[in-house]
């Protein structure tokens, strides 16, 4: 069979989900065409999907063997680097892409993360707005830009970014907790609550939502006694169960004030 | 020459360019976007991909929503070298059917080596964007891209442990835990705030019980980049005594460490934030759980740095650094230590942490511990 049908029937394979088919004919085009770098990069993310990750690690590596310059595998590499924990090697690879592709979002987008897992802001988004500038259809792009921009306390770009994220993926909710803090940390409290409720809508098991919904709770509540208004704290640790049945603070401050 | 080639080199002639188009365009003969596409596919399969070029953009242009006409353009503008324009083209057929595999294929194909980057079209900014510029260029002025890869701390939140009904653990003469920690926090905020290179915050200023989930989230809600609880330590025996600095990891360090967790530990199960999905590969789920792994490596960083400064400063011997999988600690974003200084249980320490002159050289200890706050 020529070389350009398997690599067609085993793309048809993989994207219709049945990896182990999809496997058989990339081994089969590589068996006639050992240098087809498509064919290895298939290999590699076929594998991956299977969770053996050396051999795609030896498929992505045989690419960059074949041509230095093929980027994908090199951000495969660079993925499968931060999959085993090895922060300098993946960060070298996202490097390199960068200096063969200056418009290579993906690179940017991983080169981005990484300096916002080091909490070096002000690099994340150096490399995130590259991301975004060469490909702003990535929702995760705009969300981790968001949470640097959030983390500088620059609110109108966190909630540029965050609404930016909901566009691309409405679902995102992370991207909308994240907006409830930004409401919430500037005393528009109302609009937080209704934030976190939008996330419990979609998901009503979310952690995130339901641990900031009680923690804002139990917030009114407390600020409610200092004004000595127990009768409104009692309806807002109410509130709290309502979210989050065991929290503690509500069960006891409730108990308490209830008798 | 047909119809189509007949008027538009009429039109050229008659119009000059903008005649060329409207006769290309076949806008006067009502010529259909199948027929464009077909006659596209045609002129690909005969090699000639200029013309297939523009007669599929017609074809597109007619029936946005062609997949076929779309392919077919990447198509031809993969014949000419036009990368980029392939891929657009490529993304739009795979946009409109998912299940168009050879376009989903050809773009794979193409963007494994880097490509052109196409010009986008400029709009005017909304309202925030404009808010959102000004910030931009105020803010970021002040700001330089430096340093490497080391973590770094600009914003702290300090939990002091337990609080209202929850009074800790309870010294031999009634010195209560709660009571020790609040008073700790208190000075490590207000010291660390006088050299404002770090913004401190705590988790309660007053004697109010918060429960651990609230702790996590407060560190959460201000995007800190690192959370110290601050603890006092209790044993049955009495005789037990020092400070000793905990961190969040899978595995407990010790039967001890795994014991301390269980104590502190809610009674809440643990949630999964990405399910297994078979046969699919979760880019954020990876990181996530490099991003869990580097808080968890800074996290073993700090507690050691921490644990120094008390070997150093404070007159309680050094129990060393521990590992346990807290509650309080596995669900912030950011890493994270538990700092046991001090059995409020031992009558010695107890004594000591009455005393100002020991609370003082433990809030300096935690300070210095935050401002070279590196392993």
């Amino acid at each position: 069979m020529d070389v350009d049908d398997l690599i067609f029937q085993g793309a048809d394979y993989h994207y219709k989900g049945e990896l182990d088919k999809a496997i058989a004919k990339f081994q089969a085009a590589v068996r006639i065409e050992p240098q087809n770098e498509y064919a290895h990069n298939q290999l590699g993310i076929l594998y991956a999907k299977k969770e053996r990750f050396d051999a795609a690690f030896r498929e992505f590596q045989k690419v960059a063997q074949i041509d230095g310059h093929n980027t994908y595998a090199l951000l495969w590499l660079g993925i499968l680097y931060l999959k085993q924990g090895n922060l300098n090697q993946g960060f070298e690879k996202f490097r390199r892409i960068i200096e063969i592709d200056p418009n290579n979002a993906d690179a940017y987008y991983f080169l981005g993360a990484i300096y916002n897992f080091r909490h070096n802001t002000a690099k994340a988004i150096k490399y995130l707005k590259k991301a975004r500038d060469a490909d702003s259809d990535e929702s995760d792009t705009h969300y981790r830009l968001a949470q640097a921009f959030h983390n500088l306390d620059m609110t109108a770009n966190a909630l540029l970014e965050y609404q930016r994220t909901l566009a691309l993926k409405p679902s995102h909710t992370k991207a909308i907790n994240g907006i409830g803090w930004l409401y919430y940390n500037r005393g528009e409290r109302d609009a937080a609550i209704a934030e976190w409720k939008k996330t419990l809508k979609m998901n009503p098991r979310d952690r995130d939502a339901i641990f900031n919904l009680a923690k804002a709770y139990n917030d009114f509540a407390w600020e409610a006694m200092k004004r000595n208004k127990p009768k409104e704290a009692i309806s807002y640790w109410k509130k709290t169960l309502g979210v989050d049945p065991k929290n503690k603070a509500a069960v006891h401050y409730l108990k308490k004030y209830k008798a | 020459m047909d119809r189509r080639h007949f008027l538009r080199w009429i039109g050229k002639g008659i119009l000059g360019t903008s005649g060329y188009w409207l006769c290309a365009r076949g806008v006067a003969w009502g010529k259909s976007a199948f027929e464009y596409a077909l006659e596209g596919q045609n002129l690909i399969a005969a090699k000639r991909f200029a013309e297939a070029r523009d007669v599929l953009k017609e074809a597109v242009r007619l029936d946005p929503k062609s997949d076929w006409a779309h392919g077919l353009l990447g198509r031809a503008h993969h014949g000419l070298g036009q990368k980029a324009e392939a891929v657009a083209a490529f993304r739009e057929a795979v946009r409109i059917n998912p299940a168009d595999t050879y376009s989903r294929m050809m773009i794979e194909i193409i963007t494994q080596k880097p490509i052109r980057r196409l010009k986008k079209p400029v709009r005017p900014l909304t309202p925030l964007e404009k808010k959102a510029r000004a910030e931009e260029e105020a803010m970021l002025s002040q700001l330089t891209p430096e340093g490497g890869l080391a973590y770094q701390v600009k914003r702290v939140v300090i939990d002091p442990g337990h609080g209202g009904f929850d009074s800790g653990a309870v010294g031999p003469t009634g010195l209560k835990e709660k009571d020790v920690t609040l008073d700790l926090a208190q000075s490590v905020k207000q010291k660390i705030s006088e050299k404002g290179r770090i913004k401190c915050f705590l988790t309660r200023t007053g004697d109010y019980y918060i429960p651990l989930s609230d702790r996590t989230v407060i560190a959460n809600q201000y995007q800190a980049d690192l959370f110290v609880s601050i603890h006092i330590n209790a044993n049955e025996n009495r005789k037990a005594h020092g400070c000793e600095t905990y961190y969040c990891s899978e595995k407990a360090s010790s039967k001890e460490a795994a014991r301390v967790a269980a104590f502190e530990n809610a009674v809440l199960k643990y949630d999964e934030p990405f399910k297994k999905r078979p046969g699919y590969i979760n880019i954020e789920e990876i990181l996530f759980n490099f991003e869990r792994r580097l808080y968890w490596e800074e996290s073993g960083k700090f507690a050691r740095t921490f644990q120094n400064r008390f070997e150093q400063a404070l007159p309680f011997k050094s129990r060393g650094v521990h590992s346990a999988n807290f509650f309080v600690l596995r669900r912030a974003k950011m890493p994270s230590i538990l700092l046991e200084t001090g059995f409020i249980s031992n009558h010695d320490e107890e004594a000591a942490l009455k005393k100002a002159s020991i609370r003082d050289e433990i809030v300096a200890a935690v300070i210095r511990g935050l401002l070279n706050g590196r392993g």
